[in-house]
C-alpha cells in the first residue's frame, strides 16, 4: 500500500497533506539516532535497514554518518533521518549534538559483550536525562547470529528493557533478523500527529529542502 | 658480477589450503583466506638480501587461493648440475656444502628454517662458483605447511625429529643438507627404489643407530668410499647426521669448523683475481636492485600469470566443472574431486628479461646511475615527459626507470639531498620507492628507538584498536593478513605508548595503514613517518580533549571555503550544513579514512610537500568538485553525498588544492593550534591573537600586514585594498591604489556591488586578493560578508586595521 512515490514540491515539514488527491497519506519525519559502544553493529544494522547489505568488515565510524529511509505504515509515510554515530567514548562530546532533537534513538549492545550491555544502559540514562522527554528508546541485542557464544542473557536484557520503558529486541544485521522489525516497532509507536515533526534539531534548524522521491515502501 | 649477469627471474606456484565452507571465526568475521595469510608472511622474506640466497620479489594471489611466488633464479639447480658434471669433484662438493651453509645460517640468524632442502632447491651458477638456496621460504610463509595441502621437504633429506613432528629447528636442515653432500661424495642417490612408507622406516630406524653415515654406506655398498673418506671430513659429517639435533651443529658453529675456513680464503682470493679478469660487461640493467628490474619487468607488460599460463601451470577449466553435484540441506556440499590442474606441480617458469633490456639499453648510462651534482644535471630527457598526465608517467616504463634510479640516489645521499628530493617529489613520486621517499619528506632518520617502545604490555586502548584493526583497509590483501593485522597493532600501541600526552582517537588506525602498506616490511620506518606526520599536519588533535583544536581547525576550513568558494560556502551555511558534520573524519584522519589506499598515496605524494594548511585546502578541493551538485541540494541530498562520498577524481583534487594552496598568503591559514616553525614577526597575526570566537564569527579570514605588504611590493596587481574609512581620513593618508569606500556611505542590506557608489567595483576586484582595512574592526567584519554575499571571491580582512600600516617601515602609505 502506499507506494506511490511522493513528487516533490511541497516544502516545510512534509505533514502537509498531497493537495494532489492521496489525500489519506500522512507522512512524517523522524529524525533517529544510534547509539552504542564501538564495534557493536550500529553501522550494519543501518545498512541493512537503509540498503539491505551486511559488509564483513564494515568500517569504523569516526564522527558520524547520516542516512535516510523511508517506510510505511499503514497510511502513513514514515521517513526515518538516521544519525549513525562513533562508538569509541572519547567521541561521546559529538553525541549531543545528533541526539538532541532526535524523535527516536536505538541503543544498541553487542550479545557477546557485556561491557557494551553496560555502555547501553549508560546511554539510557543519559537519554532519559539529556534528551527530549519523549523520545522513543529502542535497545537492540545485535550479533543474535552468534547466539551460541552469548553473554548476555536475553531475558536480562529484556527485563531491564521494561523497567525503564524501551522496545527490545535481539537483531542480527548479519541475517537480517528483526533490523526492519525495530525500525518499524520505533516508527508505530511514535506519535504521527503535527507535533511529531517538529525539527527541533540543532543539527538541521531549518527543514526547507524539498522532499525527494521516496522509492522504498514496505508495508 | 659474473653471477649478477645471468641472475634473471622465475616464477612458481601452489595451492592454499581452501577453508571448509563458509566458517566463520569465534569473532563473527569470516575467516581469512590461507593465501592472504601466506601473503602477509611471505613480505618478510622479500627483505632478505644474501648473496647465497635467491631473492623473494613477490607474492601474488590467483582465483581460487592460487599463490604464486617471484623468485630470483640462475644457473642450474643442484640436481641438473651434479648430472651433467658427473661425478663432482670433492673440492667442489666442498664449495656447495659451505655456501649451503653460509645461506642457511642467513636463515637461522633471522629465526627462519628451509625445512626443504634438496638438490631441486640449491642452484649453481652455470660457472660453477656460485650457490644459492632457492624456495627456502615455503616453510615460513605458508606457517609450517599449515596454509597448503601439502607436505614441506622431500622425505628422503628429513631429519628424524621431523618425521616425528618436530619442526622449526635449523639442525634439521643441517641434517638435510648433510645427506645431501653425502649423496654427492657417495654418488648414490638415497633410496631411490624404496616407497614413501619405507623411506619413512628407513629414517626412523636411523634412531636405534649410532653410525647414521657408516649405515648409509654400507645400505648403498660403498662402504669402501666410507672409509676412504678424508677423516676430517667424515667426523664433520656424522656430526651433522647425529640423530640428536642438540649433537649436531649449528650452521654458524659449521662455519667456524677448520676444513670451511679453508675454503672461504681460497674462495675470497678466487674471487678478487676473477673480478680483476673481468672483461665482459654486464647490461647495465643488470647492476641495479633485482627489485627494480622485476618492477620493470612488470611495467613493460610482464605478466606472472600469463607466463604460468603459457607452461601449462595455471590451466583453465569450465566453471561448470567446478559446481556441486549435491547440497545438503545443512549446507555441506559433494563436489567433483579437485581436477589434475588443481594439484600441486614444482616446476619452475624462468621470467624472460630480455625484451626489457633490450627496450632499456637505448638509455645512455647516466640515466642508470645519474650524476646529482654535475652542473648538467637538471638537463634531462624525461622533462617533456613530465607534461603527461601522472597515470600515463606512471605506466611508461622509461619514465618510471628514470625517477626510480634517480630516487634511488637521492635516498642514498639523504639527508644531504633533502632539497633536490623535495623538488624531485613536487613533480611526482616514483611508486615503486614511496615509502622511503615519503619518509625522507618528513625528515625521518631511523635511530632504533622503536624497538625500544613497549609495545605488549595491556592497556586501557587495547579493545578499541582490536575492534578497529579488522576493519581497517581491509579489502587491501597486506593490511587484512594476519600479519598486516600484528604490524598494525604493534605500530598503534607503540604510537600510544610514546605520546602520554596523547590518546587513541578511533581514526589512528586509518592514519597509520598507508604508512604500513608502504613500508610493511619496514615497521620502524612506518612508525617514525607516522611519529613526524602527525605532529606536522595533526598537532594537539590527538588530545584527550581535543574539541578546541578540531572547533578552530574547522572554522578555518569554513573561512577558507568562503575565501575560495564564496557563493558554495554561502550555500552550504544557509542549510546548516556545517563542516562538524561531515569534515571530522576527513581531516582527523586526513582523508585515509574516506578514501581508499590508492587514492590516500596520489594524495599525499602532494601533502607531504605542504604544510599543515594544505588538507585543508584538499577539503576545499573536494567541495569544489561536487559543487554544482552541492549547489543544487538541500541539507538531506548534502549530508547523503558524503556519507556515500562519491568518485572524486584525485587528479583534479590535489591539482585544485595545490592551485589554491599557492595562491593563499599564509596568514590566511593562520591557526593558534598549528605547529610553529617560525618564530612571529612583528607584522604576523600573533599567536593567541585571534581567538575561537572571532573564527566563528567572521566568515572571512585576516590576513597579516606582512603578506599584505609582500603582495604590495611584489604583486600589486594581485592585491585589491578596500579602505572602509571615512573620505577624510582616506585623504589624509592611505596606502597607494588602493579602493575607499567610506563604511558609513555604505547600505549592505541589498547584497549587489552595483548598489555600492563606486562605478565598476566588479572589475576592480575580480581576480584579486580583496583585503577589508578599517579602523574599526567591525566594519570590516560586515563589509567582508557583503562581499561574500556577493560572490567575490578571496575575501579577507587586515588583522589589525588600518592603523598596522603605520609601523611599516619603510612608509608605504601616501596622502592626497
Amino acid at each position: 500500500m502506499a507506494t506511490s512515490p511522493r513528487t516533490g514540491g511541497a516544502s516545510g515539514a512534509g505533514t502537509a497533506q498531497r493537495p494532489n488527491g492521496t489525500s489519506q497519506n500522512k507522512s512524517c519525519q523522524f529524525k533517529l539516532v544510534l547509539l552504542g559502544e564501538s564495534a557493536v553493529g550500529k553501522s550494519s544494522l543501518v545498512l541493512r535497514f537503509v540498503k539491505g547489505q551486511f559488509h564483513e568488515y564494515q568500517e569504523s565510524t569516526i564522527g558520524a554518518a547520516f542516512l535516510t529511509q523511508t517506510i510505511c505504515i499503514e497510511d502513513t509515510v514514515v521517513k526515518f533521518e538516521i544519525w549513525d554515530t562513533a562508538g569509541q567514548e572519547r567521541y561521546h562530546s559529538l553525541a549531543p549534538m545528533y541526539y538532541r532533537g532526535a524523535q527516536a534513538a536505538i541503543v544498541v549492545y553487542d550479545i557477546q559483550n557485556q561491557d557494551s550491555f553496560q555502555r547501553a544502559k549508560t546511554w539510557v540514562k543519559e537519554l532519559h536525562k539529556q534528551a527530549s522527554p519523549n523520545i522513543v528508546i529502542a535497545l537492540a541485542g545485535n550479533k543474535a547470529d552468534l547466539s551460541n557464544i552469548r553473554v548476555v542473557e536475553f531475558d536480562e536484557a529484556k527485563q531491564y528493557a521494561e523497567e525503564n520503558g524501551l522496545l527490545f529486541m535481539e537483531t542480527s544485521a548479519k541475517t537480517g533478523m528483526n533490523v526492519n522489525d525495530i525500525f518499524l516497532a520505533i516508527a508505530k509507536k511514535l506519535p504521527k500527529n503535527d507535533g511529531a515533526n517538529n525539527q527541533g534539531t540543532s543539527i538541521r534548524p531549518n527543514g526547507n529542502e524539498t522532499n525527494r522521491p521516496t522509492n522504498n515502501c514496505c508495508k | 658480477m659474473a653471477s649478477k649477469q645471468e641472475s634473471r627471474l622465475c616464477a612458481l606456484t601452489f595451492f592454499a589450503k581452501l577453508h571448509p565452507g563458509d566458517v566463520c571465526g569465534s569473532n563473527g568475521l569470516p575467516l581469512t583466506p590461507n593465501s592472504i595469510a601466506i601473503l602477509g608472511r611471505a613480505q618478510k622474506l622479500k627483505d632478505l638480501q644474501d648473496e647465497h640466497l635467491c631473492q623473494y620479489l613477490d607474492v601474488i594471489r590467483g582465483k581460487h587461493e592460487r599463490t604464486i611466488v617471484v623468485s630470483e633464479f640462475m644457473g642450474l639447480s643442484l640436481e641438473d648440475y651434479a648430472k651433467r658434471q658427473h661425478p663432482l669433484a670433492l673440492g667442489q662438493i666442498l664449495r656447495i656444502f659451505y655456501q649451503v651453509v653460509r645461506g642457511i645460517d642467513v636463515l637461522s640468524r633471522h629465526h627462519l628454517v628451509a625445512h626443504n632442502l634438496e638438490p631441486k632447491h640449491i642452484l649453481i651458477s652455470r660457472d660453477g662458483r656460485q650457490v644459492k638456496l632457492f624456495n627456502y621460504g615455503l616453510h615460513h610463509m605458508t606457517k609450517g605447511g599449515c596454509y597448503v595441502p601439502f607436505p614441506i621437504g622431500n622425505i628422503r633429506y628429513m631429519a628424524p625429529e621431523r618425521v616425528l613432528g618436530l619442526n622449526g629447528n635449523i639442525k634439521s636442515d643441517v641434517w638435510a643438507l648433510a645427506l645431501l653432500v653425502v649423496e654427492l661424495i657417495f654418488q648414490i642417490e638415497l633410496w631411490p627404489k624404496l616407497k614413501l612408507s619405507n623411506v619413512i622406516r628407513k629414517i626412523l630406524a636411523f634412531g636405534r643407530s649410532n653410525g647414521v653415515l657408516e649405515k648409509i654406506a654400507r645400505e648403498h655398498q660403498c662402504y669402501d668410499r666410507y672409509t676412504a673418506l678424508d677423516k676430517e671430513l667424515r667426523q664433520l659429517l656424522e656430526s651433522c647426521l647425529h640423530v640428536l639435533p642438540k649433537k649436531r651443529p649449528l650452521p654458524g658453529e659449521l662455519l667456524k669448523h677448520p676444513l670451511f675456513e679453508a675454503i672461504a680464503s681460497e674462495m675470497s682470493k678466487e674471487n678478487e683475481l676473477l673480478e680483476s679478469l673481468e672483461k665482459d660487461p654486464v647490461p647495465l640493467l643488470m647492476r641495479c636492485p633485482l627489485s627494480q628490474i622485476y618492477h620493470l619487468w612488470q611495467l613493460a607488460g610482464g605478466d606472472v600469470q600469463a607466463e604460468l599460463k603459457k607452461e601449462g601451470l595455471i590451466r583453465s577449466e569450465a566453471p561448470i566443472l567446478g559446481l556441486p553435484q549435491i547440497v545438503r540441506l545443512s549446507g555441506v556440499s559433494v563436489c567433483p574431486g579437485r581436477s589434475q590442474a588443481q594439484l600441486m606441480d614444482d616446476r619452475v617458469v624462468p621470467l624472460r628479461l630480455q625484451a626489457l633490456l633490450q627496450r632499456l639499453s637505448r638509455l645512455p648510462a647516466n640515466v642508470y646511475f645519474p650524476l646529482l651534482h654535475s652542473p648538467r644535471f637538471p638537463a634531462q630527457n624525461a622533462r617533456e615527459l613530465q607534461a603527461l598526465p601522472l597515470v600515463i608517467r606512471e605506466k611508461d616504463i622509461e619514465y618510471q626507470f628514470q625517477r626510480v634510479r634517480l630516487f634511488t640516489r637521492l635516498l642514498q645521499g639523504h639527508p644531504h639531498t633533502a632539497e633536490q628530493l623535495q623538488r624531485e617529489a613536487l613533480v611526482d613520486v616514483p611508486p615503486l620507492l614511496r615509502g622511503p621517499i615519503w619518509a625522507a619528506l618528513l625528515e625521518v632518520v631511523p635511530n632504533g628507538s622503536y624497538w625500544k617502545i613497549d609495545k605488549y604490555t595491556a592497556t586501557s586502548t587495547d579493545r578499541q584498536i582490536e575492534v578497529d584493526i579488522p576493519r581497517c583497509h581491509q579489502y587491501d590483501e597486506l593490511l587484512s593478513s594476519p600479519d598486516g593485522h600484528r604490524k598494525l597493532r604493534r605500530l598503534l600501541k607503540a604510537w600510544v605508548t610514546a605520546h602520554p600526552q596523547y590518546v587513541y582517537w578511533q581514526g589512528l588506525d586509518s592514519l597509520t595503514a598507508p604508512f604500513l602498506y608502504l613500508n610493511f616490511n619496514n615497521e620502524e620506518l612506518a612508525f617514525l613517518s607516522l611519529f613526524k606526520f602527525i605532529p606536522k599536519y595533526l598537532q594537539w588533535f590527538f588530545l584527550k580533549d581535543n574539541s578546541a583544536v578540531i572547533k578552530e581547525y574547522l572554522s578555518k576550513f569554513s573561512q577558507l571555503t568562503a575565501f575560495h568558494e564564496p557563493l558554495l560556502a554561502q550555500h552550504l551555511a544557509s542549510i546548516s550544513f556545517i563542516p562538524e558534520l561531515f569534515a571530522i573524519p576527513w581531516f582527523l584522519t586526513m582523508f585515509s579514512h574516506v578514501f581508499p589506499l590508492h587514492k590516500i598515496l596520489h594524495l599525499w605524494d602532494k601533502l607531504m610537500l605542504g604544510d599543515s594548511s594544505y588538507p585543508l585546502f584538499i577539503g576545499i578541493a573536494i567541495l569544489r568538485q561536487l559543487r554544482s551538485t552541492l549547489l543544487s541540494s538541500g541539507f538531506n541530498e548534502c549530508i547523503l553525498l558524503f556519507s556515500d562520498l562519491p568518485d572524486i577524481v584525485m587528479e583534479g583534487c590535489v591539482l585544485e588544492s595545490q592551485k589554491m594552496y599557492e595562491a593563499t598568503p599564509k596568514s590566511i591559514t593562520h591557526r593558534q593550534h598549528a605547529l610553529r616553525l617560525h618564530t612571529v614577526h612583528d607584522l604576523d597575526i600573533g599567536v593567541d591573537d585571534v581567538e575561537l570566537k572571532h573564527l566563528q564569527q567572521e566568515q572571512c579570514p585576516r590576513i597579516s600586514a606582512k603578506d599584505v605588504l609582500h603582495l604590495l611590493l611584489n604583486n600589486p596587481s594581485e592585491l585589491a585594498l578596500v579602505d572602509l574609512r571615512s573620505i577624510v581620513e582616506y585623504g589624509r593618508v592611505h596606502v597607494p591604489h588602493s579602493i575607499n569606500i567610506p563604511f558609513a556611505t555604505v547600505q549592505l542590506g541589498e547584497q549587489r556591488l552595483e548598489a555600492l557608489p563606486v562605478p565598476q567595483l566588479e572589475a576592480q576586484l575580480r581576480g584579486r586578493i580583496v583585503v577589508c582595512v578599517s579602523n574599526i574592526h567591525q566594519h570590516s567584519v560586515e563589509f567582508s560578508h557583503f562581499l561574500v554575499a556577493c560572490g567575490i571571491p578571496r575575501t579577507c580582512i587586515l588583522h589589525k586595521g588600518f592603523n598596522v600600516l603605520h609601523s611599516i617601515e619603510p612608509n608605504i602609505l601616501i596622502s592626497n
